[in-house]
């Protein structure tokens, strides 16, 4: 067994909020209580997001690779003895229950590893983030150090061959922006990363600039040398302190070895990049919203026919990246563009970054090739659905995307597939839903979320959205009437048309989706009175089948109301008087007993 | 001199130059396209009403825009009353009179648009004329004071002083209860005094007919850039009867 030089510890914010540091701070007091022996020297890095979240802290013994999972300080013995020998089976990875469980000790063994291909990702988790000597191990400012010998021209060609598009969920081609900005010659001219990621369940983004701040900084100068900008700014949403304390560290570091400042790399070109903090607002995400928000303005959409590449930060010709697409940058540079152009479908070139969540089994960050088929995201890296119950829908591109039903899971996700299914891969959110997802709900709660973070500018996002709560929340509610879905898909369609920015013309997508793909679930609300999911508590009631009920009690004692009575071992009964229908019970259940039904 | 092109709006051939915005070419051709924030005294439109929508047509593709914002640069044909434009304009007039039920002008407009059968579902905020236009932000703005703006976001938005408090910078000249296009600015007066926005303002009166000039701040404010240098309170009357009666003195005509 290879010998243990290094323990990484994912200290990604999922990890740190279940005890990564109380786990780091164990190992390395158990190494050092044992005072080991000197020809070992063992390390603890304390490194960003490893991508499976629901099971960190996660700690990865390298060169060996191990990795254990869910791990406590107090497993921190167990883990020191193992660093030569066995493995710690507990805290492998698992698949199956008792005699059948297999146990996966390598990150590429595990299935939700196999089938990813990280190129933005490739260094989260495996590099210390506060290094920059630890990302210059790893080939970092080498694409940069190829840059600063090339043209503008020559290095925007390199991204035209990439085939790299934005990857806030856009798609616009990433060097056809920088050759447009390049040819003003209107100075001035600002480089600016959009890191205000706001979708509810979205966090790709964010891990990107906690676990390799160095990459996207990269990327940025390469851009601000491509397009001849000497300003570079980071807009960053204030929820992110974390990658915020990560970028601002990696600035300062790159000031002081000269990467960034009055001479980048001794060269004569210069460049200024600070961090301006989003002021928590959804639409803040919207390029021109983000603009007036860095110029100190209330954060709304311009209402202005021109392009930020032309007019963008303080009217002067500005490039808007996204953070996933600035830490594609340097792979790039440092590949060549036809290398990188290998990964991917025709028209979507390299990998996307998702952020999976919801009722699947294993979740967290995964990146993929383009093209991949969001059953293999679901079924294959995903792990399938948590009980493995039905799957029903997976709602992507947060509230500006669409749900898709199951019937399009072969479809790959790429930037136009599905659009043409009219919904929209998105900035990367992916939640899974399954059987027990009532989808108008969903709609619902999207519609809820939007009519908040709508700017309120313009009349048709912010009447529109006000009027399809109402509707939708009646029809939750047991009030939906004849001609509900007609007049929603009537608004939907003038929000996608007459809404000021993309926000609001995105934002009916939840509706229309939902509509086109669960109608018969809309209608079963308004016209039977019944919610079929079991979700909308003003039309369901509960029942316990009697045929099914074991008599263990779990109902009983979830239920908030003591609305569930029985003798043990035999079947229980529902009092409706009591039920409030919250559906605990249901999910407390072990054997399928408890059934819904309309009221 | 700037470019040329010759367009069509509603079939009729129009001439504009590079850069001008459909609304004014259109109003230029006798073309009416209804509109609700936008207003001629400025230069930048807010764009948010979104009543003026049209259809432009370019090379064969046709997409939804708001003509008082769209800068034309190029050859095209625009349809402001076709059948996408009308349901759209419609839906979004339906949307503008639920939310201002109070507003005579909202309800008129709806009725004239046919926005008000087909929308009895939607539902009616209460006691409310403000369509968030943002007239009166953007002529406060102009002015000089910016002593109100949109607050909050989302379905939440409102015009309002910042923290709803009477505000410093107010001079209670009106500018946005005049520019209002709903009246929904509500401002109290008497004879000594108007209250406007949480603050009462003493009012100034002509030394001559005892005219109401205005509030004293507006009446500083304005006084601040003015090469006047006369202390005298006269009302704008008084002031062109005394340059009238100076004329007449002059030539002898009295």
């Amino acid at each position: 067994m290879a010998k243990t030089e290094k323990l990484l510890v994912c200290c990604g914010t999922g990890c740190i909020a279940n005890g990564a540091y109380d786990v780091a701070d164990a190992l390395e007091a158990e190494i050092k209580s044992r005072g080991l022996d000197v020809n070992v020297e063992l390390k603890v890095e304390r490194t960003g997001c490893s991508g499976e979240c629901e099971a960190g802290p996660i700690v990865r013994l390298m060169p060996r690779d191990t990795m254990y999972y869910k791990v406590k300080p107090k497993d921190a013995a167990d883990i020191i003895d193992s660093l030569e020998g066995e493995a710690v089976q507990r805290l492998l990875y698992r698949e199956g229950k008792g005699k059948d469980a297999k146990y996966f000790e390598h990150m590429q063994d595990n299935p939700f590893y196999a089938k990813q291909h990280k190129i933005v990702l490739k260094d989260v988790g495996v590099i210390d983030p506060l290094s920059l000597d630890a990302y210059k191990a790893v080939g970092g400012y080498e694409g940069l150090e190829k840059a600063l010998k090339m043209t503008p021209d020559e290095i925007i060609t390199e991204v035209e061959k990439s085939g790299l598009r934005g990857k806030g969920g856009a798609g616009f081609p990433t060097g056809r922006k920088w050759r447009t900005a390049a040819g003003y010659d209107n100075f001035p001219k600002y480089i600016v990363c959009n890191g205000d990621e706001g979708d509810p369940g979205a966090f790709m983004d964010g891990s990107t600039m906690e676990g390799s701040p160095h990459a996207v900084i990269e990327g940025m100068i390469i851009g601000a040398l491509a397009i001849g900008a000497e300003t570079g700014v980071l807009y960053i949403r204030d929820e992110y302190a974390l990658a915020r304390d990560h970028i601002q560290h990696a600035i300062d570091d790159a000031y002081k070895a000269g990467i960034l400042g009055d001479s980048i790399m001794g060269t004569d070109h210069k460049l200024d990049l600070s961090i301006v903090r989003g002021g928590g607002a959804f639409v803040c995400g919207e390029s021109t919203a983000l603009m007036n928000s860095i110029e100190g303005k209330v954060g709304e959409p311009r209402p202005k026919y021109i392009r930020s590449v032309q007019s963008g930060l303080f009217e002067q010709p500005t490039v808007l990246n996204n953070v996933e697409s600035l830490a594609s940058i340097p792979t790039i540079l440092r590949l060549g563009g036809d290398e990188y152009a290998k990964v991917g479908t025709e028209k979507s070139k390299g990998t996307k970054v998702f952020a999976m969540v919801g009722k699947v089994k294993h979740t967290g960050l995964v990146e993929v090739p383009m093209g991949t088929t969001l059953r293999t995201l679901i079924y294959d890296i995903g792990g399938g659905i948590i009980g493995d119950r039905p799957f029903k829908a997976i709602q992507t591109g947060g509230p500006s995307g669409g749900c898709i039903p199951e019937d399009l899971l072969d479809l790959p996700v790429d930037f136009d597939t599905l659009k043409e299914y009219g919904a929209m891969m998105g900035s990367g959110g992916m939640i899974v839903m399954d059987d027990r997802s009532c989808m108008v709900e969903v709609a619902r709660y999207y519609i809820d979320f939007l009519c908040e973070e709508s700017c309120g500018k313009c009349t048709p996002c912010r009447e529109g959205l006000r009027q399809m709560r109402a509707i939708l929340t009646d029809i939750c509610e047991g009030r939906g009437k004849e001609g509900d879905i007609e007049l929603l898909e009537r608004l939907g369609h003038t929000l996608e048309d007459a809404s000021l920015c993309a926000l609001g013309r995105t934002a009916p997508n939840p509706v229309l989706t939902t509509i086109k793909f669960f109608r018969d679930e809309y209608e079963a609300h308004i016209k039977e009175h019944r919610c079929p999911a079991g979700v909308c508590a003003a039309l369901t009631s509960f029942k316990i089948d009697a045929d099914k009920c074991t008599g263990c009690g779990l109902c009983s004692r979830s239920c908030p109301t003591d609305a569930i009575s029985g003798e043990k071992k035999e079947a229980h009964v529902i009092d409706t008087s009591k039920c409030i229908a919250c559906g605990s019970c249901r999910e407390a259940c072990n054997f399928d007993a408890i059934m819904t039904e309309g009221r | 001199m700037a470019k040329t092109y010759e367009i069509t709006i509603d079939g009729k051939k129009c001439t504009c130059e590079h850069g001008e915005y459909i609304w004014d070419v259109a109003h230029r051709n006798g073309i009416k396209i209804p509109a609700l924030c936008r207003h001629d005294a400025f230069g930048d439109h807010r764009a948010c009403c979104r009543i003026c929508l049209v259809e432009v047509e370019i090379k064969g593709r046709r997409k939804v825009v708001t003509s008082c914002v769209y800068p034309i640069e190029c050859e095209c044909d625009i349809y402001t009353k076709s059948e996408k434009v009308l349901e759209e304009r419609s839906v979004v007039m339906a949307l503008l009179a639920a939310r201002s039920p109070e507003s005579e002008k909202i309800q008129g407009m709806a009725k004239r648009m046919e926005a008000d059968t087909g929308f009895e579902r939607l539902i009616k905020l209460d006691n409310e004329k403000c369509i968030l236009c943002g007239l009166c932000v953007q002529a406060c703005n102009a002015l000089g004071t910016g002593a109100i703006s949109t607050v909050n976001r989302g379905t939440d938005k409102e015009v309002s002083t910042p923290y709803d408090k009477e505000n410093i910078s107010c001079i209670g000249c009106l500018s946005c209860a005049n520019v209002c296009p709903t009246g929904s600015i509500a401002f109290e007066e008497d004879a000594e005094s108007r209250t406007i926005w949480n603050k009462k303002f003493e009012l100034v009166k002509c030394e001559k007919c005892g005219e109401v000039i205005g509030t004293k701040e507006s009446y500083e404010f304005a006084k601040k850039d003015a090469k006047d240098d006369n202390d005298a309170l006269v009302c704008d009357a008084c002031k062109k009867k005394a340059i009238a009666d100076e004329l007449a003195a002059t030539y002898r005509l009295a």
